[in-house]
């Protein structure tokens, strides 16, 4: 039966809202992209704008003399490498689904084929803040993703009992979460002071000498990094809960029963059984900080000498301190295409039978 | 099971990173409660480290006095309320549409709504900018309003929810010669409900705490949010207003949330895990 007129009443509020706000501008954005598009001269004249082609894309991520080697950058490849072999070695022996397999070789010949592009003999890239800014947003999801993952796992695996106390010390950790980016950076910021800073005031009560966190170039982005895990901990460890919940007692009790008890059971029953939640966690987590911009913008502005730059910032100065629309929407379309991968990849292994 | 020695054990261990996991917004809060002239000489002036000593409530009496947190907060309630509304509408009732109803299409719409999941806000705000500029709707309510509505996770948790109803409620009633519309009015949206709850709180957390897109839109003081306000005296917090009463607007901002939270906890965690990477 069909109840067309009924379902077009109901549905044509959010299609009419969704394609003004998201499908039109998605697609203005590479409309943006493919000109040269001065913020401020287009805004005083609508037509100071040029059609460049592909133009944008190059000036961003190309340059001049640029050559591809199997080790022209040997950190990126050879993580590469190992990401590829390690997919391999986990696929054979069965420690891993399919799909995590091939996701994680994927992962590799994507870090073998990008990362090999150098300058060659006099040659440079166009924007030389681009690969340098794409590498610390990587750096800062490498970091974060395991601290946020190991740290929820551990936590959920010892918090999962329906206890008062338990549900309290639940209730705790997840307080962080509901945070806004702003009062995390407000509070990390003097948290971090080398003057006033809580840990500051502690060390000094130790002996020892203040750390400048924010302005030291080695430890900037281990502070955005901690103010992070500490601020994304909540939805990890709820994941997790729920993932044991779907463990049945029976593994335990059987385990039990050969004396496979505590940190025994944990590895060889709650691990195994938890691999699809882990997968999902990551997948999660790497869509969630790949857009960090409030700690970075908030607590380093980028900086010491663009150590902490990461993508979504450096787009929103591009955009919008630069004036640059054009390439700021090449270097958007770019993060869409990283962020759409790993959202089809989630979809994929969220519709993975259990 | 675990022997209950064992347990208690295990309870007082977990106690003392949950504390440590609680230091920082406590220390903010200790701070918010010390006078700033003690504290532009020193934040080591308390008992055990987080007792303010000496206390005073006069940071947060000046921010009402003085300062503009009470106006980015009340816009802050205005932007959060009205985006949950507009999101709880829209969204339910195209998911109930997209769950429900027979009708042409239906399958290539349900795939052509669900795939904006994968836009992240950083790919579309530069032409959001751009748009909302030739309409000369920056600095307005409805310029931080509307993008968010677009954001098809609701519809998502919605078209779930109702396809999870059993199907006999809507038969018994059609039995009874009552309209689809009707039946989505009367029967399906009461049923909603906890559904509809944790999407509006969903809602809600990602207004109050959203700070990307109100950045590039709210540029004029008066319609700041909550987050624009708190990182605009970020950048100057020691010159202009004075340690203790930032940190005092910090715990202003941080109230609703944390209130939310501790009173719908089921619904703020359930909320949370749904749409982890839109919040």
């Amino acid at each position: 039966m069909t109840q067309t007129p009924a379902a077009w009443v109901l549905l044509l509020p959010f299609l009419a809202v969704y394609a003004l706000f998201l499908v039109y501008p998605f697609f203005r954005g590479i409309w943006i992209s493919l000109h040269d598009w001065n913020l401020l001269a287009v805004a005083f004249n609508p037509d100071a704008k040029s059609f460049v082609g592909f133009e944008n894309y190059v000036r961003v991520m190309w340059g001049r003399n640029i050559e591809w080697g199997p080790l022209s950058r040997p950190l990126v490849q050879g993580a590469g490498y190992l990401g590829v072999i390690a997919a391999a070695g986990l696929h054979l022996t069965g420690r891993v689904t399919r799909v995590t397999a091939i996701g994680l070789a994927v992962l590799g010949f994507l870090a073998i084929g990008l990362g090999g592009f150098a300058p060659g003999e006099g040659g440079r890239w166009y924007d030389r803040r681009f690969w340098p800014t794409v590498g610390n947003t990587v750096l800062f999801v490498s970091l974060t993703v395991p601290g946020v993952t190991l740290s929820a796992m551990i936590l959920a695996a010892a918090l999962n009992r329906e206890t008062r106390a338990m549900s309290v010390l639940r209730t705790l950790f997840f307080l962080s979460q509901v945070l806004s980016v702003t009062v995390v950076t407000l509070v990390w910021q003097i948290m971090f002071s080398p003057r006033q800073g809580l840990i500051a005031n502690i060390t000094q009560t130790l002996g020892g000498t203040p750390i400048t966190w924010l302005t030291d170039e080695r430890f900037a982005m281990a502070a955005i990094v901690i103010a992070t895990i500490w601020w994304s901990l909540g939805i990890a460890m709820i994941l997790f809960l729920a993932g044991l919940q779907d463990i049945s007692r029976d593994l335990y009790e059987a385990a039990a029963l050969d004396n496979c008890t505590g940190a025994r059971a944990f590895r060889h029953i709650t691990l195994p059984n938890l691999k699809r939640t882990i997968t999902l966690v990551v997948i999660l987590q790497i869509i969630l900080h790949f857009q960090v911009f409030g700690q970075s913008h908030l607590m380093t502005q980028g900086g010491p000498n663009d150590t902490t730059q990461v993508l979504v910032r450096y787009i929103y100065q591009t955009g919008f301190r630069d004036s640059e629309l054009g390439r700021a929407s090449a270097m958007a379309v770019f993060l869409f295409v990283i962020m759409g991968s790993f959202s089809v990849i989630q979809f994929i292994i969220g519709r993975e039978k259990k | 099971m675990m022997a209950s020695r064992g347990y208690t054990l295990l309870v007082i261990a977990l106690s003392i990173p949950a504390f440590l996991w609680l230091v920082p917004t406590l220390w903010m809060l200790s701070l918010s409660f010390q006078p700033n002239d003690v504290l532009a000489r020193t934040t080591s002036s308390t008992a055990f480290g987080l007792v303010p000593l000496p206390f005073t409530a006069q940071n947060y009496a000046d921010l009402f006095a003085f300062g503009q947190t009470p106006w980015w907060f009340l816009n802050s309630i205005i932007v959060a309320a009205g985006m949950t509304l507009g999101v709880l509408t829209v969204s339910t009732t195209a998911g109930y549409a997209l769950a429900r109803l027979e009708f042409p299409c239906k399958r290539t719409i349900t795939v052509l709504c669900l795939i904006g999941l994968m836009v992240p806000e950083q790919a579309v705000f530069i032409p959001l900018y751009t748009m909302f500029a030739d309409l000369g709707w920056h600095n307005s309510y409805h310029a931080l309003i509307l993008p968010r509505m677009a954001v098809p996770i609701g519809v998502f948790l919605m078209m779930q929810f109702f396809r999870a109803i059993p199907r006999d409620i809507e038969e018994a009633a059609r039995l009874d010669g009552v309209g689809w519309l009707r039946i989505f009015w009367y029967v399906m949206l009461p049923l909603a409900r906890p559904a509809m709850m944790t999407l509006a709180i969903l809602t809600f957390l990602y207004a109050w705490n959203d700070y990307l897109w109100p950045l590039v839109s709210a540029q004029q003081r008066e319609y700041f949010t909550i987050t624009l306000g708190l990182a605009s005296i970020q950048s100057n917090f020691a010159q202009s207003e004075g340690l203790g009463r930032v940190m005092a607007s910090g715990v202003i901002a941080s109230l609703p949330v944390v209130i939310l939270f501790l009173i719908f906890q089921r619904y703020v965690v359930q909320a949370m895990t749904v749409g982890g990477s839109k919040g």
